[in-house]
């Protein structure tokens, strides 16, 4: 056994918020189809735990699981952290350098000044209202779209979501003792730094379920502001734990001496 | 004497997948024998040992999210007929019927007593096949590292 197990949380956002459920629009996938976990790729995957014991039964391996939840149709993950703050500035000076263009022109006759400016406005882009509940990295920024330019005011049905977030592991696999999950920190870019984790006892076969909560975030208008409002919703899987003794490999039974051949080794 | 010495054999999966070798520094094997082993870190190791000395054997992976497993241990007859012809080292196509052989690969353990009749100074070598996931490629050999009694 792998001594890491990772499960991917594929959250499709947008059908997610719309249908106000994870259901049917979560991917779930793990590393361990060859240890025999099924239905990988939908919301149904059930992740196989082999564990195993040694012949006085104790406890010969324990499961070390990790989730990371992706977002599909947003921005990579992959891409720097500033990403966002980067595009941001840029188009704030674009919009500088055509508002300085616009007024060294304005005594200019037939300039139609409105319309000019209104081009700046889209090129400024919206920038999210930020609030006592989304303070942090989601407010204050602009809204991009996926290919990471900024979202004006008449297109913002194809901006990209901030990714999901895990905020608690619980349930019956959790209540009945057998993982014992925590958020942890991490320098790791891809999932933001921030990780969720168990270890799971393999002492005690059986299926189990489980439930992550997962926020999501919708961009709302209000009073010709936009913010990010969380929604959280919840998804449930299910761990499968078998268990079985460990073997010598060379006896098929106890420890017995190395099966050397007397015409073996090179002088 | 220390009564047991732990090799390891660490295996950059990903590494020896791509390029279908374990050589090129693909794996690493270190043992903590208290004797003078040769070749620590490099697939030619070669672990001194006492007779009765218990010798076990396990694999990690670089990447710890990548399985790997010792499919087998053998060691290799001095005229060389344990040989099939593969180059050292290279993938070697998993046989019908025994690619079911690789799911339970994780509840071994190699571990095995070193024989008193062992003549010093003579280099036992064996053969270690490593499996790294499922499919065809997925299982490589090496036959350089070796036991020996001082």
């Amino acid at each position: 056994m792998p001594q890491q197990l990772a499960i991917i949380v594929l959250v499709d956002v947008g059908s997610a918020l719309e249908s106000e459920s994870l259901e049917g629009n979560t991917y779930l996938f793990d590393n361990m189809k060859l240890q025999g976990s099924t239905n990988q790729g939908t919301g149904e995957l059930v992740t196989a735990i082999n564990g195993s014991y040694w012949r006085d039964g104790s406890q010969a391996s324990e499961q070390v699981l990790n989730w990371l939840p992706y977002s599909l149709g947003s921005i990579p993950p992959t891409v720097p952290r500033g990403y966002e703050f980067d595009r941001a500035r840029q188009t704030d000076e674009q919009a500088l350098a055509d508002l300085q263009d616009l007024a060294s022109k304005s005594s200019v006759a037939g300039t139609d000044q409105t319309e000019q400016l209104s081009q700046v406005r889209k090129t400024v882009g919206a920038r999210v209202k930020t609030t006592r509940r989304t303070r942090g990295r989601l407010s204050g920024q602009k809204i991009l779209d996926v290919t990471g330019k900024v979202v004006t005011e008449d297109n913002t049905a194809a901006y990209t979501y901030p990714a999901p977030v895990i905020t608690d592991i619980y349930g019956e696999a959790v209540d009945s003792k057998i993982m014992y999950p925590a958020e942890y920190g991490s320098p790791d870019l891809v999932t933001d730094g921030w990780y969720w984790s168990a270890s799971v006892d393999t002492s005690r076969p059986g299926t189990y379920s489980y439930v992550m909560r997962i926020q999501l975030h919708k961009l709302v208008g209000l009073n010709g502001e936009l913010r990010w409002e969380a929604v959280d919703l919840t998804c449930p899987s299910t761990l499968k734990i078998t268990s079985e003794p460990r073997r010598n490999a060379f006896t098929k039974a106890g420890v017995g001496m190395l099966p050397i051949p007397p015409d073996a080794g090179t002088r | 004497m220390k009564p047991q010495v732990n090799i390891v054999a660490v295996v950059d999966v990903i590494g020896a997948l791509s390029g279908s070798t374990l050589l090129n520094g693909n794996l690493c094997m270190m043992d903590d024998g208290g004797e003078n082993s040769a070749h620590q870190g490099t697939p030619d190791l070669c672990t001194v040992v006492r007779p009765g000395q218990v010798v076990s054997w396990s694999a990690l992976a670089v990447d710890l999210q990548t399985p790997v497993e010792i499919k087998n241990i053998s060691f290799v007859p001095e005229n060389g007929s344990h040989s099939s012809g593969q180059t050292q080292g290279q993938a070697q196509g998993v046989q019908n019927g025994n690619h079911t052989e690789g799911d339970k690969l994780d509840l071994d353990v190699w571990t095995g007593i070193v024989p008193n009749w062992l003549t010093p100074g003579v280099a036992y070598r064996y053969r270690l096949e490593l499996q790294m996931y499922e499919g065809e490629n997925s299982v490589m050999h090496i036959d350089t590292p070796a036991l020996m009694c001082q």
